[in-house]
């Protein structure tokens, strides 16, 4: 509160040009609606103070011991981060098969949720209904998805009964080791709904008067896609990229439940960083351990994050901005 | 531009920072070990975990009703946890400063022994008045760790083998033994498989299953003294055995051809289906079994070189947090003695740990037995259990067999190839008790 009181009078010292005649009412208002902000805010403030950068802090301080969770923790310095990065070929076989899920898993939600989006801008009977088929799937837990789909990729389950029909032999997909890992990419797509939706309220968004003046030059439809509508829905193919990046990073109810359980998939193939995580935390009660493992990982998010922010210059376009 | 780049970086950090604070959330009251929140004044009010589902809470709860009829002063909040999330809840509440007062514990006793959160029992044991060798017999010290016991044996009972009456009957194979070797046990899987449609048996790829065999063969997983022994001789041949069952000799299904049974059907699903003809499990299959229409018996597992079996079960501890140990341990002396023993098997759910009971007739004829069953089997395999490692780095030591022994249960590599790497991972993991 300190701050705050000092902060108001400062400013309404620079105001008195503009308004002589009134600065003490001037300045009461400024505090009150300064202290009405701070009121809305601190549930978020707080939230954030207590639950996330507590945490936050101590899982640093974590990070550089030794926890069990049950114990008191000792000091070992930076070994948790050397052992992980020299010694432990799980934590990078899980980082690996993280980033293949990740390069696979978001660009193609990303093209499909475009496709099906563009789709449903069409003037197509019953298109509400489309649109709700397509967004259901996001209502669906994500576990009882997991199930359902371990029934399908059965080896000799729907999927693969499809594919013979086609004349094509389906492979084990949970429980072989090319396969289980676009088997995970395969769920990862069910939820594409919510990047369509997304992209779908964008695409009514853009201007008709861009698409008439195009037509008005002669443009094809499908030149008008390129050159109007995907130009347009950058800013929103970005936040789905951003999101999309940051969620596969972290995928771990799909791993757990499609390749834990009676029959197991290969680990080596199908382990990501967060069940890695979850088993040091919570199965070995390695908590100092896990905690380092969590700090790679957001530095590793942070790493494409910012590779994204940094190309996003070149190809994301904001109307209001001047170039 | 420069606000959306703020905006969705906050994003991200606030994304990771969840990740990061489901970690150390639990970190926040860690402190405050002293004072279980849990218990109040020096009275009896205990609060009690345990796994499991139904039947397991109708069953301690009649116990623990028995025991407040018999000890007013005493009171127990029993807390029930999926078994799935057992571990992760009761880790919780301890480092949170609200462990339980009596906790159920089995093969990850040590977990906690090894990291001083139970209390050492033996004297207490001996102040409430129990005999742990004349109530439990063998298995009376199962739960300890550097001489010191942690845990009362609570549920106790021998992995068996059920088999099914009609196929055996078929065939003309007579009911499996205790005195069958591993020779006689193939060639009867042998006869029992009919390729692609009935398999002679579900298989042994489950630590408790290969490991009665490993024993059997006179190997031992980790040796006197402390140190891992996965890739001895005896322990591979165990291992190989096991492999070629799937792979050589096709009487046990496939990972494909249990897939194909159904999400999730392991060899009990698959046993109950009848497609299967042999399989080795513990008493919990019982009730489902019951319900199934194929006609099938329990029998005492086979033999190797010796007689070994899994034991399955689980005991009571109490957490060094406890503010009452005396109390708890009454409590546990009560829970443990025949009486509410005897519930544990009235209600279907287990095998009780306590001897006498074990013996009696509610046992060998339970009222709720809808089909003959032989529950002598139980009585007659517990000479055979051998003694398993409890570490505490049960859990690790448990991922790298499942990861390492995968390869040979699909036949992709030679167990000796296998456990080498496995105990150069062991060897990593384990530190031998000083």
């Amino acid at each position: 509160m300190t701050n705050l009181a000092e902060a108001a009078p400062a400013r309404a010292g620079a105001a008195p040009e503009r308004t002589p005649a009134r600065p003490a009412a001037l300045r009461k208002r400024r505090r009150r609606e300064a202290l009405w902000f701070y009121l809305f805010a601190s549930p978020w403030i707080i939230g954030f103070l207590v639950f996330l950068f507590g945490p936050m802090v101590a899982s640093i301080y974590l990070s550089l011991t030794d926890w069990d969770s049950f114990t008191t923790p000792n000091f070992v310095g930076l070994d948790n981060y050397r052992q992980l990065l020299t010694d432990d070929p799980v934590f990078w076989i899980a980082l690996k098969n993280t980033i293949y899920y990740s390069a696979v898993s978001v660009p193609l939600g990303l093209l499909l949720g475009l496709w099906l989006a563009n789709l449903l801008n069409k003037q197509v009977r019953a298109r509400k209904l489309f649109r709700t088929l397509i967004y259901l799937p996001t209502l669906v837990p994500l576990v009882a998805a997991a199930m359902v789909f371990k029934m399908v990729l059965a080896p000799s389950g729907p999927l693969n009964d499809v594919l013979g029909l086609a004349g094509i032999p389906g492979p084990t997909w949970l429980l072989d080791p090319t396969w289980v890992k676009p088997s995970l990419i395969l769920l990862s797509v069910w939820g594409v709904g919510s990047a369509t939706v997304l992209l779908l309220a964008a695409m009514k968004g853009i201007p008709r008067e861009l698409y008439e003046a195009a037509e008005v030059d002669g443009a094809s439809p499908t030149r008008q896609f390129w050159s109007i509508t995907v130009p347009q829905l950058t800013p929103i193919i970005f936040f789905n990229l951003v999101m999309g990046l940051i969620g596969a990073f972290q995928v771990f109810s799909q791993v757990y439940v499609l390749t834990r359980g009676q029959t197991q998939a290969p680990e080596e193939a199908s382990i990501t960083l967060v069940p890695f995580l979850f088993d040091q935390a919570f199965a070995f009660y390695h908590m100092g351990y896990a905690s380092a493992i969590s700090w790679l990982l957001f530095l590793v998010i942070l790493g494409f994050t910012l590779i994204a922010f940094r190309t996003a210059r070149k190809w994301v376009f904001y109307e209001t901005e001047v170039k | 531009m420069t606000i959306d780049r703020a905006r969705v970086t906050r994003r991200g950090f606030l994304g990771l920072g969840a990740a990061a604070g489901i970690i150390t959330l639990t970190a926040c009251g860690s402190d405050s070990d002293g004072d279980s929140g849990s218990s109040s004044s020096g009275g009896g009010k205990l609060v009690m975990t345990v796994w499991g589902g139904e039947t397991d809470k109708t069953a301690y709860q009649k116990r623990i009703d028995l025991l407040v009829k018999k000890y007013p002063d005493i009171s127990i909040t029993l807390q029930l946890i999926p078994s799935e999330t057992y571990e992760q809840k009761v880790q919780t509440m301890i480092a949170g400063g609200s462990g339980p007062d009596i906790m159920q514990v089995a093969e990850n006793v040590n977990v906690y022994s090894s990291k001083n959160q139970l209390s050492p029992l033996d004297d207490l044991a001996k102040g409430a008045g129990i005999d742990l060798e004349q109530r439990f017999g063998p298995i009376g010290s199962l739960y300890s760790y550097k001489d010191k016991v942690y845990a009362i044996p609570d549920r106790s009972g021998a992995m068996i083998v059920y088999y099914n009456k009609t196929l055996f009957a078929a065939k003309g194979i007579q009911p499996p033994t205790a005195d069958w070797t591993w020779d006689t046990t193939l060639s009867a899987f042998k006869e029992l498989t009919v390729p692609g449609k009935q398999w002679g048996f579900a298989g042994a790829g489950w630590w408790a299953q290969w490991w009665s065999l490993a024993y059997q063969n006179g190997g031992k997983i980790i040796d006197d003294s402390g140190k891992p022994a996965a890739n001895s001789d005896p322990v591979i041949e165990a291992v190989q055995w096991a492999g070629d069952l799937v792979n050589k000799h096709g009487v046990v299904p496939t990972q494909k051809q249990f897939a194909d049974f159904g999400a999730d059907v392991g060899g009990d699903g698959a046993f109950a289906q009848g497609k299967i003809a042999v399989n080795a499990t513990g008493f919990w299959a019982i009730s489902g079994l019951l319900k199934s229409n194929i006609e099938w018996d329990i029998a005492p597992l086979w033999r190797g070189k010796q007689q070994a079996v899994t034991a399955f079960g689980s005991g009571l501890a109490v957490s060094r947090t406890a503010k009452n140990p005396e109390a708890a341990l009454k409590a546990i002396e009560f829970l443990t003695a025949p009486d509410a023993q005897k519930v544990i098997i009235e209600t279907g759910q287990d095998v009780p740990a306590n001897l006498d009971v074990q013996k009696s007739d509610a046992f060998l004829k339970p009222t709720w037995m809808t089909k003959p069953v032989d529950m002598d089997v139980f009585g007659e395999s517990s000479s055979f259990i051998y003694r398993a490692p409890f570490i505490p780095e049960w859990n690790e030591m448990q991922k790298a067999f499942e990861n390492g022994l995968n390869n040979v249960w699909i036949g992709k590599e030679d167990a000796r190839t296998a456990l080498n790497a496995i105990q150069k991972r062991l060897e990593t993991i384990i530190k031998p008790a000083g």
